[in-house]
């Protein structure tokens, strides 16, 4: 047996090698956006490829986020991304919890029936109700706004939310609730006191889940706003790419890093509650 | 109604809001402007039937964009199938399973942008590195985004490059559910690995391969962010897919409402239909 240990063991040892090489190359191509925004403009194009910059230079991120007319708009697209995403957050954890609640913990007619709708619609494709989306939006007067970026991208996230929120809720021991219940405490207290209190990690997932789909959603934001000022990062960073010609990859590159920066520091904070959420996710199917 | 359903429904309230304002309402009010010659600005808008819908039997531009979204879709089901699957594997068996975990989920974290951004410099003709390592290896340069030969292969090696640490993470939570000692069995009564793949393994995460497999076709069918960067819909109109002619045709081009809402009906019903599809497929012979 001993030996037929040794050899599972460097077989394992191999796969180890291998997968750290291919690793490397999965996050070559990140490597390379940071690399060529460091460099300076005449060692961007230069081959063969140099992935140690040296000289470093901070010029192309200096000019995305102050510099010149044509990029000012990427330092105020930075900061609408974070208000819609936050915005957003804020929105999808206060109307899924509430809602997972009753669907979680409450009797009441009609009950089965919310849940299916809520749960069916998650097949809905969000590409599909992009038309009317955009003439509702526009009715309500909140094209380009804050508001109108916020709320669609919230909605986008909710049935998922009570979805994921539900299942958690309803693994809670009935006990807390019946202790609250008979001290006098209100469905409010209880939800607001104990449930919410206890539901922290979960919570936690779905604000990252909610943050990064409406940091990154492109397609929304690129019909719902038209005015330059009011656009988010990813809709400023495809136009960016138009306004330069094709060699001026550094500062392309500059805004690029900086779109991931929110998501890398979540990502690195909270790397537990990423992959939770995720394999909640999964289990929906 | 009683007050336990009261105050039921008072908790659900917001949230219903939401939802029938800005999905409900949206996905009728979309089925109704199919039916009607509606445009931005137009100020009665008329009930026109299904002539909207006998258009796109017509329309050429929207029978290739179905066709290149339809190609993109099954061209890239069976590597974003195999390589996150593969990977789970190989990470099961290996080491260091958090932190390299934690490096194929990274670019899953990026917008399609920067996505599109960061491989448009990488793939670039003249100067990008990929070809610069590929002539290196003896393999002439290409422009892999203007050839309608490689265009779509090379936005579906970019999305698999993009999504495949979503998918390893779902496969991860979908391998350690499967218990121990079944293995543990097999390999007593002398199965190979291989064998054990296939009857122990693939049988069991077949939930979670159904799983993969609807969400990556409702995904796909609505590819458009990847187009939209990298190529543009071309070389001429390889890559151009259904959202993106959805897009152009309510957005760019008189803001046709009315048929762009029927293009989404019928975006809507192939979705269906496949995923209905797939689970008659998957969820099938589950006794073995």
């Amino acid at each position: 047996m001993p030996r037929g240990l040794r050899s599972v063991d460097r077989s394992s040892v191999a796969l180890t090698v291998a997968l750290l090489a291919l690793a490397v190359l999965w996050l070559s191509p990140i490597a390379w956006v940071v690399v060529t925004s460091l460099k300076p403009a005449p060692d961007i194009i230069r081959l063969p490829p140099e992935w140690i910059p040296w000289p470093l230079t901070g010029d192309h991120y200096h000019e995305v986020l102050l510099g010149s007319s044509r990029t000012a708009r990427i330092g105020r697209a930075f900061v609408n991304s974070l208000v819609v995403a936050t915005g957003s957050v804020l929105l999808v954890l206060a109307t899924s919890a509430m809602a997972a609640y009753p669907l979680a913990r409450m009797r009441f007619p009609g009950r089965n029936l919310v849940f299916a709708l809520l749960v069916g619609s998650l097949m809905i494709p969000n590409a599909v109700l992009l038309v009317p989306q955009y003439v509702l939006t526009q009715r309500l007067g909140w094209l380009s706004t804050y508001q109108g970026l916020i709320v669609p991208e919230a909605a986008m996230v909710f049935a998922f939310g009570v979805f994921l929120l539900r299942q958690f809720f309803v693994t809670m021991p009935r006990e807390l609730e019946d202790a609250a219940l008979i001290d006098g405490a209100g469905p409010w207290q209880v939800f607001s006191r104990i449930i919410l209190p206890l539901s922290q990690p979960v919570l936690a997932a779905l604000a990252i889940f909610a943050f990064r789909s409406a940091w990154n959603d492109f397609l929304w934001p690129l019909i719902a706003v038209n005015k330059p000022e009011m656009f988010p990062l990813p809709v400023a960073l495809a136009l960016l790419r138009s306004a330069y010609s094709a060699e001026s990859y550094g500062p392309i590159m500059a805004g690029a890093a900086l779109s991931a920066l929110p998501l890398l520091v979540v990502f690195v904070v909270a790397n537990r509650r990423i992959v939770e959420g995720v394999r909640l996710s999964g289990l929906k199917g | 109604m009683s007050r336990p359903t009261r105050i039921a429904y008072g908790f659900l309230a917001p949230g219903l809001l939401l939802f029938a304002v800005y999905r409900l309402y949206p996905l009728l009010e979309g089925l109704r402007l199919s039916f009607t010659n509606a445009r931005l600005g137009r100020a009665s808008e008329q009930w026109i039937g299904v002539a909207n819908y006998t258009r796109l039997l017509a329309d050429d531009r929207f029978h290739v964009s179905l066709w290149n979204t339809a190609f993109y879709t099954v061209a890239s089901t069976l590597p974003i199938l195999a390589v996150p699957l593969a990977l789970a594997l190989a990470l099961n068996r290996g080491r260091l399973r958090t932190l390299l975990r934690s490096v194929f989920f990274f670019p899953f974290t990026l917008s399609v942008v920067t996505v599109g951004l960061a491989w448009l410099w990488l793939l670039d003709p003249v100067v990008g590195p990929f070809n610069y390592y590929l002539r290196s290896l003896g393999v002439p340069a290409r422009s892999w985004l203007a050839d309608p030969q490689t265009a779509m292969w090379t936005i579906i090696l970019t999305t698999v490059w993009w999504v495949t640490g979503y998918y390893l993470v779902i496969y991860l939570a979908g391998l350690q559910d499967i218990p121990r000692d079944l293995y543990e069995a097999a390999a007593l009564d002398g199965a190979s690995g291989w064998r054990s793949f296939w009857a122990i393994t693939l049988p069991l995460l077949r939930p979670v391969l159904l799983f993969v497999v609807v969400t990556h076709v409702i995904g796909s069918f609505q590819l458009f962010g990847q187009v939209f960067v990298l190529t543009g819909g071309g070389p001429g109109d390889a890559t151009r897919t259904v959202v993106q002619h959805l897009y152009e045709t309510a957005f760019q081009n008189f803001f046709q409402f009315g048929a762009a809402s029927a293009m989404a009906w019928v975006l809507f019903a192939v979705i269906l239909a496949f995923s209905v599809l797939q689970f008659r497929l998957l969820r099938g012979h589950t006794e073995y």
